[in-house]
């Protein structure tokens, strides 16, 4: 019969006709594999990562296949085992990096801690994300540097993502003199909180005294305030309070010292 | 003040005055109102400027298409019932271009106060734009270029007494209309669930002879998918 026909070595046309169903077999699952990865993660990731993504596990499963047929074709792939657990072994050190790097640039497409326009600080960096790529995430840091940080310092660091949420709240504490009434400095304050559009309704701001200090009574005042515009109402209303508290009499305090001398001072006044 | 005006022209009432006039060979537009005053060099021949109510989100600046009114005191709708109550929102006053029949929006002013506020938590809630009003049982007086009337009509589907303490409109679905005495809008607020409610607005005046207005919203000719807002995150 023709299928036993023996081609070379001990290869038979049968054996080629399997090898040949196997590949094709191997690129139709790549395929399947690859056209559902696209629909589950198409929301989740970038048109480019996906692109990468795709081609990475789909040429993973034909060179998987394509190796594992070889045998069939009577080539021994015992060689390439050595050959290839050496070159491996080489590589994978040599890339140590780059992989990590890029499994960690996958798993943040993934889980999207972070998204382009961002204002995050990862480790040490503050700034805008200005791109995600596969191996590095870009940072815009806000005094205009530009900083790559590697995917895998960028995952195994800690995240903080400031405008995530829509709203933040930050936080002033106000020093005012003990011969100050407290009760009036917090009701200015109020005034000027409930005066500010950008100060949100709800939650509701809070003013309270949150301690008798060496030199003052401290005044805690914690606002929210949209997260896109949170720094702009931080900066514009501390100065709006010292001065309103000053009109109205109230003074910030800082810090001072009585000294008390055992003797009475003597004083010569020189003609 | 509000409707099409010819230009050049000068206008002052209730404390803004608005004017166009040609200046070394263009037109400056001029507004000052209590909030202050803007200044534009405006490059056409002529035109005219359309004044009318827009959508109470543009100041003071545009940050969220969503508005919350909080009720001063809260309402009770008892079990599959429908009862319309009437509550308050500011004016915002938009002032638009006009040339071969395009419009833009120019200038827009209030003579209010503005003030957000957060729909829910902060993870997933929405900044919305905030107005405490009284809540009316017939058409309340209000001054046309301060504050405007919505007429809610609300719709209890549930088997449930409901306790509504606010209300969330989007912008994208104002109708809003004006004549000289009102400004006014309408919508539906269907509760669905003790926690859950639909709101729309309704495309017709409080009362007959109002006019239109042209919203901002419409003017930016954007692609929206709803103009519904589904409060689902308390009454």
């Amino acid at each position: 019969m023709i299928l036993n026909t023996v081609v070379y070595s001990t290869v038979t046309v049968m054996d080629l006709i399997s090898v040949l169903f196997t590949l094709l077999f191997a690129i139709i699952i790549a395929k399947l594999i690859t056209t559902n990865l696209r629909r589950t993660l198409k929301e989740k990731l970038s048109k480019e990562h996906l692109g990468i993504l795709e081609k990475i596990i789909n040429y993973s499963i034909i060179i998987f296949a394509f190796l594992s047929v070889l045998p069939v074709l009577g080539i021994n792939t015992s060689g390439f085992l050595v050959a290839g657990g050496i070159i491996g072994i080489i590589i994978g050190f040599a890339s140590q990096s780059i992989v990590g790097n890029m499994i960690s640039g996958i798993f943040l497409m993934i889980e999207r801690p972070v998204k382009i326009g961002n204002q995050v600080t990862i480790g040490d960096t503050s700034g805008f994300v200005e791109d995600i790529n596969i191996m590095s995430t870009i940072i815009r840091t806000f005094d205009g540097l530009y900083v790559r940080i590697p995917n895998e310092k960028v995952f195994t660091n800690d995240i903080t993502n400031l405008v995530v949420n829509v709203a933040r709240r930050f936080e002033y504490v106000v020093g005012i003199t003990y011969a100050g009434d407290a009760d009036k400095a917090i009701g200015i304050i109020k005034k000027i909180i409930e005066e500010e559009p950008l100060a949100l309704k709800n939650p509701e701001p809070a003013v309270f005294v949150d301690n008798l200090g060496d030199n003052a009574v401290n005044i805690i005042v914690r606002i929210w305030a949209p997260s896109t515009h949170w720094y702009g109402v931080k900066r514009k209303l501390l100065w709006i309070i010292k001065h309103t508290l000053e009109e109205n009499g109230l003074e910030i305090a800082f810090p001072q010292s009585t000294v008390w001398f055992a003797n009475e001072m003597k004083m010569r006044v020189n003609d | 003040m509000f409707g099409f005006y010819e230009i050049p022209l000068n206008i002052e009432k209730n404390g803004i005055s608005i004017s166009v006039e040609g200046e070394g060979g263009s037109l400056v537009y001029r507004r000052e109102s209590p909030e202050g005053s803007v200044k534009k060099n405006i490059l056409a021949k002529g035109g005219k400027l359309l004044i009318n109510p827009v959508e109470p989100l543009i100041k003071p600046e545009e940050l969220t298409p969503y508005f919350l009114v909080e009720f001063s005191k809260s309402v009770m709708i008892e079990p599959k019932a429908e009862s319309k109550i009437y509550i308050k929102f500011p004016v915002e006053i938009g002032v638009f271009i006009a040339g071969e029949r395009h419009y833009d929006i120019l200038d827009c002013v209030t003579l209010m106060k503005q003030k957000l506020t957060l729909y829910g938590d902060a993870s997933n809630g929405l900044i919305c734009k905030y107005w405490l009003s009284d809540v009316y049982n017939s058409i309340p007086q209000a001054e046309p270029f301060h504050e405007g009337v919505i007429e809610l009509n609300i719709i209890n589907t549930t088997s449930r007494w409901i306790e509504l303490t606010k209300a969330v409109f989007n912008a994208y679905g104002m109708k809003i209309y004006y004549g000289t005495d009102r400004v006014s809008m309408r919508a539906n607020l269907r509760i669905l669930g003790e926690n859950f409610a639909e709101i729309d607005f309704i495309d017709a005046p409080i009362k007959s002879g109002m006019e239109k207005s042209l919203e901002h919203y419409t003017v930016r000719r954007m692609s929206v998918l709803t103009t519904k807002f589904v409060m689902e995150m308390g009454l």
